[in-house]
């Protein structure tokens, strides 16, 4: 399995906070990584690293490596547009924008500078049978997509990003705030994204993470303290602060 | 029961007040209506004014309020939609965004008759624009300029962040994001406050006693440095100074009645805009 | 405590009893066989009940268990681990009801001099033992009394590997006996089958403290040859 994204000795400071500690491991390509770990233990942060989402805000630094394909994306040249485009974000609350469906998902195109509309049209549709909502919104698509169910903003929300060809995407507790339906539909189109793209998500869910992901990383206190493949983390953690976290003995 | 008994007097109370209050909106607004209904005629709306305004029309006031509240608005909209998007989206929390926002607070603060003062000394005398549409439009400006920071600026921080990464995530720029994702969604809420603000400025008196409005003008303006009538100021003419105060008591009403549909109709307005957005 | 805790607690409080009436089932087989006593037999069949309905109690219990819980990690090796333990300690029982039937079909018991020579006593005698430490090493997850079992299981492999000799030359100078003779090959088969039992609910007990899988695995078996 070649290895998508390497971080080597990553430490992450929010002004004094030492928010990453001495992180280091790969990615695998084509898989689904999970993150977990109790609030505020650094894993939404280093998601937001690899897309650069932390920029935004004041007084941060950063040490050690975060490498994409090879490339430092920390370092002066890289091309922060052409980095994003590479890299889907999905959040925790559904945020399509109050446009029509189509423009939603024609946006990420719009943004980089697509005209033609014959392409965009095909984009958007590819994007939104990619992400199983074609069928359901193929009639409406001038209408707002505020007037979607959770469950299908959500995957319009996929759609959105996968419209601009990522090859990464990364999802922010995506199914947190879905019903049990919505939430299998999302957890059925991760796993069906996997063969094409590296998928790495966050999520409370442990049984999420199990049912979903190829690996799991757990964090701690801005550690990583175990990571490893997902089936051997949740039958026979190698690590007892491992095993407290995901049996709820935790604190 | 005897906790049980307390509740229902306290909310009676409660709602007595509330009887009280609604009640005397009401019996003003249609004490005024009922007057004023009598004067109300399409001559009143579209006549000059005449026989020392006890007959005839307010037309002339009901252009000159309409050029100060678009006056006002060309000044104060983009002016202050503008610094609410530089203080809500450029400016990250500090000192320098607490003082911004303390003095827009205290300018919301102040008496409208020290806009009036102001804008006389300003715009009036030391700008040469003697007293005109333009330097009521500006102090009208002025005072509605908070009012319009304030709301954009709410607008503008009751959009969830993730909507902006959401933006950036897709390599979309800071500016591109704004004018594409932010402003639209925040467009319902902005427009509020606009027309909330041109409510406000078509009652007020106060500014443009100094700055704008004529005791008596029969004729509509040809140029922004022209002064005009103003609705409000015709109706304290009217009320207080007038050549005859008990014959132009009815066009008094009339006017008061005409100045209040006008605000009914920018809060109605408002109100309209922020329904079709939920 | 977390209600998980809670609900491990009881759950192995019912397999304790499962433990219990196991045991005693055996004792009580063990007795009837080694001193032909119908009555001791008798009971057996009749407690036979009480250990079934014990099994599907125990089964309910850890459906429940891993409904409420989706347990991972230990939680879930443990849950496992239990649902096999009953399962193994229902045909343990089962064993027991065998070797009582044999009682019940002789007309008398077995001549006590090859029972000596066969060393049917330490046979049962270990076949409890097992039962013994299991119970201990389940209540305490204590993985290095559960690895006892192994070596006491060895012992018992060995006397039923010796049994076979015994028997084929008593049967050859005692042709008439040969009906009780072979009871007595079943009945000592049985009592391996408990050692291997045990055994098996021994590996559960370190699959579920330690996460290592000791079943099939080569590196055990070859340590038991050595042996």
């Amino acid at each position: 399995m070649s290895s998508k994204i390497e971080i080597t000795n990553l430490n992450f400071y929010y002004g004094n906070f030492h928010a990453l500690k001495n992180i280091s491991f790969t990615i695998p390509e084509n898989q689904v990584t999970a993150f977990i770990g109790p609030s505020g233990c650094g894993k939404s942060t280093l998601l937001r690293l690899f897309n650069r989402m932390n920029d935004l805000i004041e007084d941060i630094h950063l040490d050690g490596e975060i490498k994409i394909d090879g490339k430092n994306i920390y370092s002066r040249n890289t091309d922060l547009i052409q980095l994003r485009k590479n890299i889907g974000m999905v959040f925790q609350k559904p945020n399509p924008f109050s446009k029509t469906i189509f423009e939603n998902v024609a946006y990420g195109l719009k943004v980089n500078g697509v005209k033609d509309t014959n392409e965009i049209n095909s984009q958007v549709e590819s994007a939104l049978t990619k992400a199983a909502l074609w069928d359901e919104v193929k009639d409406k698509l001038n209408k707002s997509a505020l007037a979607l169910s959770g469950g299908q903003q959500q995957r319009l929300c996929i759609a959105r990003c996968l419209a601009v060809r990522p090859e990464i995407i990364l999802m922010d507790e995506p199914a947190s705030a879905l019903d049990p339906i919505s939430t299998a539909k999302i957890e059925e189109l991760i796993l069906e994204l996997k063969s094409k793209y590296t998928i790495i998500i966050v999520t409370h869910n442990m049984q999420q993470a199990s049912r979903i992901s190829d690996k799991t990383a757990f964090f701690y206190l801005g550690e990583l303290i175990e990571y490893g493949s997902t089936n051997q983390l949740f039958t026979a953690p190698k690590i007892e602060r491992t095993q407290n976290y995901i049996t709820g003995r935790f604190g | 029961m005897n906790k049980y008994i307390i509740e229902k007097i306290v909310f009676w109370v409660f709602r007595l007040m509330t009887l009280l209050v609604v009640g005397i909106l009401v019996w003003i607004l249609g004490f005024i209506a009922y007057h004023g209904i009598q004067v109300l005629s399409w001559d009143f709306l579209t006549k000059m004014p005449e026989e020392g305004m006890t007959k005839g029309g307010i037309f002339p006031a009901i252009v000159g309020t309409v050029c100060l509240m678009v006056g006002s608005m060309i000044f104060a909209f983009p002016t202050g939609v503008m610094s609410a998007i530089y203080l809500n989206e450029f400016l990250g929390e500090g000192k320098i965004k607490s003082l911004i926002n303390l003095m827009t607070d205290n300018l919301a603060g102040i008496p409208s008759i020290v806009f009036g003062l102001f804008g006389m000394a300003l715009f009036v005398n030391k700008l040469h624009f003697g007293d005109s549409i333009i330097a009521g439009s500006l102090t009208l400006g002025l005072l509605v300029l908070p009012i319009i920071i304030r709301t954009t600026e709410t607008a503008l921080k009751s959009i969830d962040d993730t909507y902006r990464h959401a933006s950036y995530a897709l390599g979309a720029s800071k500016l591109y994001t704004i004018k594409n994702v932010v402003l639209p969604m925040a467009m319902p809420n902005v427009i509020t406050g606009l027309i909330l603000g041109m409510g406000r400025v078509s009652g007020e008196t106060a500014p443009i006693l100094f700055t704008a409005a004529a005791y008596f003008l029969p004729q509509l303006p040809d140029s922004i440095y022209d002064q005009v009538m103003a609705l409000p100021y015709h109706l304290y003419v009217l009320a207080t100074s007038g050549t005859d105060i008990e014959t132009a008591r009815p066009m008094a009403y009339g006017t008061a009645l005409v100045l209040i549909l006008f605000v009914l109709f920018c809060n109605l307005a408002a109100n309209f805009i922020r329904s079709i957005k939920n | 405590m977390r209600i998980i805790d809670k609900e491990i607690l009881e759950l192995k409080n019912e397999i304790a009893e499962m433990f219990d009436l196991v045991q005693h089932q055996l004792a009580r087989s063990l007795h009837a066989i080694q001193y032909f006593n119908q009555e001791s037999a008798k009971e057996v069949m009749l407690y036979e009940k009480r250990i079934n309905s014990q099994e599907l109690v125990i089964d309910k219990a850890c459906e429940q268990f891993v409904v409420k819980f989706n347990p991972v990690a230990v939680d879930m090796r443990f849950a496992f681990a239990t649902f096999k333990i009953n399962s193994h300690l229902e045909r343990l029982g089962d064993n027991a009801k065998g070797i009582a039937r044999f009682v019940k079909e002789l007309d008398k018991g077995f001549d006590s001099n090859l029972m000596e020579r066969l060393q049917l006593s330490d046979m049962i005698e270990l076949g409890l033992q097992m039962t013994k430490l299991n119970l201990d090493a389940y209540l305490n997850d204590d993985t290095s009394t559960a690895k006892l079992v192994f070596e006491l299981d060895h012992k018992i492999d060995i006397i039923n590997f010796n049994a076979t000799d015994i028997i084929t030359n008593y049967m050859k100078e005692n042709i008439d006996e040969i009906k009780p003779c072979l009871s007595l090959i079943s009945t000592i088969r049985k009592l391996e089958r408990v050692g291997d039992l045990n055994l098996n609910i021994a590996e559960e007990i370190v699959f579920y403290v330690d996460a290592k899988v000791m079943k099939h695995s080569k590196e055990f078996k070859l340590k038991n040859k050595e042996k």
